[in-house]
């Protein structure tokens, strides 16, 4: 039976809902599966760790509220190494980028990031994931024992009726590198709603132009409580932070609903949204690239259909 | 301070590319400097102006390269590397990162700049991979750059949802995200004098590695396939408040996302 190990992904105190997605994938392959959380008081999180898994590794400590990608190596390394698992799985966020080569070096594993799929034939572990900016599906095998691997967002479903098992090991707190420390945090100024876990993505593009096209867009956002991303054209301008991004570079995204507004469909952009469920586009030039993956395209100046998009969603939803 | 830059040749993604019987269509293909080690040199050049380092790029790849090698001289690279051997085919980030660690080996470096990403695999790890072997420390994902003295640098790096200021020793590993800086454009006079500076070109004897050991790359991909098209749907053009009522109407109702 394959071990899967599930790292937590963590923020603002809380399990991330991509948690129950990889925990729920792991079971449905008939894994014996373990969590593991690494960061300032992540040991109060023991019971939600436990939905679907065996085994929780916690390492818990002040000294990890700053988390370098070396602590949550050397935490997530001990873990694996404990548990004795074959795969390591992380949901894709930058601390997983950061972390999952080097645990993967120090464990002799293969990895492989952005995966979208994985099959496990007996000893032989396949896996599917996008290439060449999404334009191609590579198909790969797994030459060594062990694999850590980085899940794209909204490839894994999670399900209902896991049981949970409480079954709490302390990690030792890893030694900080000094030769790479965090000095300071800047926090950036997120959307209300955590684009990862929005179920609606509205979209901002360099068509909004403005500060008051990015409030027109903010005000749909709201209303539809989703998640509020940008293009790189906006958050290079200055317009949108930067963890805003959507994108190849940005973040990926896979909600229910995607609605990009003055967004022309770069392929760096795509990249970053192709796998929403609906995609709408609201664009002013028919030709726009955007329109040959949108399920509802609107040919239209986003200035004057949004505020009667929102007019309309209203009466829809009353 | 001596810096070596990662410069790989990929495949331009922004052209039409085509699976056919689980390959890419090598037809037509044309290739380019990967987007972000442009950034990468670029964030080597300007060391280079503001620190006086001296710079250096390797490349893995094949004649092909050339193009890509010959662009980062004219942006002010220095000197190149370009290795090229049969034996490297079908090999995943570790073992590019395994050449890249002789490499550094073979050299004296005090800090290798990657890009955070190949534009080809989008795999994201060879710079990460390549400190892991080295043992030495590693930045990834950074978007700013500043040199203090000859032996540290403060970075910033992108993290979730905030931005990590790192105090960073040297020797060290730093990959570079794309917002870290906006690629020059190379002049005329550096692109004539490009065309001059010699490559230097090695194999993986020349490195002490054999095609055994990239026989050993842990992931081979199987094969290509073409991604699941999604195809256009409907598009509404006409009179903004009809069009717009009718699409809220059709997600209400056909598509049910509200
Ligand atoms: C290595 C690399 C990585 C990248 N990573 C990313 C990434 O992660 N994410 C990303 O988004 N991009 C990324 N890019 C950039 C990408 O190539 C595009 O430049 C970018 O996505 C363009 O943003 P945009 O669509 O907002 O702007 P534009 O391409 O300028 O498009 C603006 C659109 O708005 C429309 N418009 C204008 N006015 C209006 C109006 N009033 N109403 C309605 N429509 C209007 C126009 O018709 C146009 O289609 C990357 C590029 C590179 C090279
Ligand atoms: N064949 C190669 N030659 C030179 N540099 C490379 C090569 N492969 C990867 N790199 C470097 O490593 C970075 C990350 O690559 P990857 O792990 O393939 O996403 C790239 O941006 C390059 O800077």
């Amino acid at each position: 039976m394959a071990k899967v190990l599930v790292v937590a992904d963590i923020k603002g105190g809380a399990l991330k809902g991509s948690f129950a997605e990889l925990v729920s994938t792991a079971n449905d392959l008939g894994a014996e599966v373990a969590a593991v959380a690494v960061g300032a008081g992540v040991k109060a999180l023991a019971a939600d760790l436990a939905t679907g898994t065996k085994t929780q590794y916690v390492a818990d400590d002040a000294s990890l509220e700053k988390l370098t990608a070396a602590a949550l190596t050397a935490a997530v390394v001990d873990a694996a190494t404990q548990f004795g698992a074959d795969q390591v799985w992380f949901a894709s966020t930058e601390a997983a980028k950061a972390a999952a080569p080097r645990i993967a070096a120090k464990l002799d594993a293969a990895c492989v990031t952005d995966i979208t799929d994985v099959q496990v034939d007996g000893s032989q572990v396949v896996i599917l994931r996008p290439a060449v900016a999404g334009k191609v599906v590579e198909k790969v095998e797994v030459k060594a024992d062990k694999v850590v691997a980085i899940v794209r967002a909204g490839a894994f479903d999670a399900k209902e009726g896991l049981v949970a098992s409480e079954n709490l090991v302390e990690l030792s707190t890893p030694e900080a590198d000094l030769r790479a420390t965090i000095q300071e945090i800047l926090t950036e100024a997120g959307g209300a709603v955590d684009l990862a876990d929005a179920k609606i993505v509205v979209s901002c593009g360099r068509g909004a132009k403005n500060e008051e096209g990015v409030a027109l867009l903010k005000g749909l956002a709201e209303d539809l409580n989703a998640g509020f991303g940008a293009s790189r054209a906006m958050v290079d301008s200055g317009f949108m932070p930067h963890d805003s991004q959507v994108g190849q570079t940005g973040k990926v995204v896979a909600p229910s609903l995607y609605i990009a507004c003055g967004i022309s469909g770069a392929i760096q952009h795509l990249a970053g949204m192709n796998g929403s469920k609906v995609i709408v586009a609201i664009n002013k030039d028919a030709d726009a690239p955007i329109f040959d993956i949108a399920d509802y395209g609107i040919v239209g100046d986003l200035f004057e259909i949004v505020p009667i998009m929102r007019e309309e969603i209203k009466k829809v939803r009353s | 301070m001596n810096i070596l830059v990662t410069v790989k040749n990929v495949v331009d993604v922004e052209l039409n590319i085509q699976v056919k019987n689980g390959a890419i269509v090598q037809d037509g293909l044309q290739y380019v400097m990967n987007a972000w080690d442009e950034n990468a040199v670029e964030a080597t050049v300007v060391l280079k102006e503001d620190q006086g380092a001296s710079t250096e790029l390797v490349c893995i790849g094949d004649g092909t390269a050339t193009v890509a090698i010959r662009k980062a001289f004219a942006m002010g690279i220095e000197g190149g590397l370009l290795i090229e051997d049969e034996a490297i085919k079908n090999v995943d980030s570790a073992s590019y990162a395994k050449i890249l660690q002789k490499v550094y080996e073979q050299g004296d470096y005090d800090l290798v700049i990657t890009g955070k990403q190949s534009q080809d695999t989008d795999s994201g790890q060879t710079g990460i991979l390549l400190a892991e072997f080295l043992g030495l420390p590693c930045v990834s994902n950074v978007v700013t750059i500043e040199a203090i003295d000859d032996k540290n640098l403060k970075v910033t790096r992108q993290a979730d949802g905030n931005k990590e200021v790192i105090a960073l020793q040297l020797p060290a590993v730093i990959t570079v995200n794309d917002s870290i800086n906006e690629p020059r454009l190379p002049a005329l006079r550096g692109i004539m004098q490009a065309k001059k500076k010699k490559i230097k070109n090695l194999d993986l004897s020349d490195l002490g590695l054999s095609a055994d050991d990239m026989a050993a790359s842990k992931t081979k991909v199987l094969e290509y396939q073409a991604p699941q098209s999604r195809g256009a749907g409907q598009k509404f053009e006409g009179d903004a408040a009809e069009i717009t009522s009718q699409v809220v109407n059709l997600l209400a109702t056909e598509a049910k996302v509200f």
